[in-house]
């Protein structure tokens, strides 16, 4: 381990020992401008020689020592998977984003035919690979936060003071994340986006425990729902309203969340152990795909091949909106 | 240079630590300390980015000048603990951040090495006391820092 910040026993522990077992190097960076979650920039998802964990500077007690747990889990994780059985994430190709970004197209035309103000074409083509983006990133790190969460929970009790107060501001930010963009993305992706996160805080509520994560008491569009009945929600105009649908499909994911996450939170560190809370990860990821309806939208491969296909981004949306759109879409 | 230069120089040297250019820092603060020996501020920052370049034995002989200019300089007991919690002198680290946090009870940082020390020391409960008045005091300093971050 490289750092020359102090450190509590618990955290260089851990840092230690996921160090011993995956047999790799971790270095903690602090940095002005670093993700309040932190980032995780490791040897598996990239071609590096050591694993570096970068926070936030003004974090410099125990939330520091939050965040570096949270990643040096996720690492354990991905490590474990990559000595096991083989570390994949959800990567894309050409077709895959064309099936995407097509289906997208497809509910935004029945958006759009019910608004009256309507979207530019420009708008509208940019907005289809963004929001296909916007899945891909979020559906490659939500399934991992209850796992991680749940796992620092029953292993580091001392940190759970921090970890609430990390968890109500994530989930804030999280339901705040496309907001001002409600009315403009097709209301179908808007409802499936905040559901996810929705469905997340609530297992967490029900997992870590604690009602102090409830979205229906945090968020503030949410508060409404709070303490209605079903036949008062069904008979009102609150079944027309995105925060309403995000609730019932949030409801939904969460059965789901509950079914693939029935799993002991509490042995000792092993390969084994990450390894099968990969094998979750991935489940749970699945099964929220086929939820949504977006089991072709992306595929399992090696980090590499995600990369790879990174760097071909505006190729492949510039690819599927010819196929979409024809020769209506000038080459550029 | 004359002596009126040091506010100046302890001002880029802050920005530099801020950046974390150390090294850079350090020229600055050397010449602070020359021109303004009597100075605790110029002492006490030196022991910073000394620190931060694992400098720890310099950093607490710095310490002691500031804290010989002014025994109640917090900053300086805090720096002091932080750098003797690295050197694992965890009875010392723990004294000296006692000290900071009854001087300024605002010290997130203070808090934390007090609860560090303690852990090592087996004082677990103790411990847990420190960790939750720093966790409380960096709530209060993130979410100061978020407001700031939406207001721009």
């Amino acid at each position: 381990m490289k750092t020359n910040m102090p450190l509590s026993k618990p955290i260089r522990r851990f840092i230690s020992e996921t160090e011993r077992m995956l047999d790799t190097e971790i270095t903690l960076l602090r940095k002005p401008d670093a993700a309040p979650g932190g980032t995780l920039i490791d040897v598996y998802s990239y071609n590096l020689d050591k694993n570096i964990i970068i926070f936030p500077a003004n974090y410099i007690g125990v939330l520091k020592d939050f965040v570096i747990a949270k990643q040096c889990t996720h690492l354990f994780i991905k490590g474990a998977a990559a000595k096991k059985s083989g570390y994949k994430v959800c990567s894309f190709t050409e077709d895959s984003v064309y099936r995407g970004m097509r289906q997208i197209y497809l509910d935004a035309l029945k958006d759009e035919a019910k608004k009256e103000k309507k979207l530019t074409v420009k708008k509208l083509l940019e907005m289809l690979f963004i929001l296909y983006r916007q899945f891909h990133e979020d559906i490659n790190e939500l399934p991992w936060n209850p796992i991680v969460n749940a796992r620092i929970y029953y292993r580091m009790e001392q940190l759970r003071k921090t970890q609430l107060y990390i968890l109500l501001k994530d989930g804030k930010q999280d339901m705040d994340e496309l907001s001002d963009m409600m009315e403009i993305i097709p209301r179908r992706y808007f409802v499936l986006d905040k559901s996810m996160f929705y469905a997340r805080d609530l297992y967490l509520a029900k997992t870590l425990p604690s009602d102090k994560l409830t979205p229906v008491v945090n968020i503030p569009q949410m508060k409404k729902f709070d303490h209605l009945e079903v036949k008062e929600m069904l008979t009102t105009r609150w079944t027309h309203t995105a925060w309403y649908q995000s609730k019932v499909f949030g409801d939904n994911m969460l059965t789901i969340m509950e079914k693939h996450l029935a799993v002991d939170w509490t042995p000792d560190n092993s390969l084994d152990y990450y390894a099968a809370l990969y094998e979750t990860g991935v489940n749970l990821t699945n099964a929220l795909l086929a939820f949504m309806s977006m089991k072709d939208w992306f595929i399992w491969e090696k980090p590499k091949h995600l990369l790879a296909a990174q760097e071909q981004m505006a190729t492949y949306e510039q690819a599927a909106l010819k196929r979409i759109f024809g020769d209506l879409i000038e080459d550029q | 240079m004359p002596v009126s230069e040091v506010p100046r120089l302890l001002q880029r040297a802050e920005s530099y630590i801020r950046q974390t250019k150390y090294r850079e820092a350090l020229v600055l603060l050397d010449q602070a300390v020359r021109l303004e020996p009597k100075n605790p501020g110029g002492w006490c920052m030196r022991a910073s980015a000394k620190i931060e370049m694992e400098k720890f034995a310099e950093a607490i002989v710095d310490c002691g000048q500031a804290l010989a200019l002014n025994p109640n300089y917090a900053d300086a007991w805090s720096k002091k603990g932080l750098a003797l919690y690295h050197l694992e002198q965890y009875a010392p680290a723990l004294a000296a951040s006692i000290r900071a946090v009854t001087l300024n009870a605002n010290d997130a940082s203070a808090w934390y090495i007090k609860g560090i020390c303690l852990e090592e020391m087996g004082k677990s409960d103790e411990a847990e006391i420190a960790y939750a008045k720093s966790l409380e005091l960096e709530i209060i300093l993130d979410i100061k820092d978020e407001s700031k971050r939406v207001r721009k």
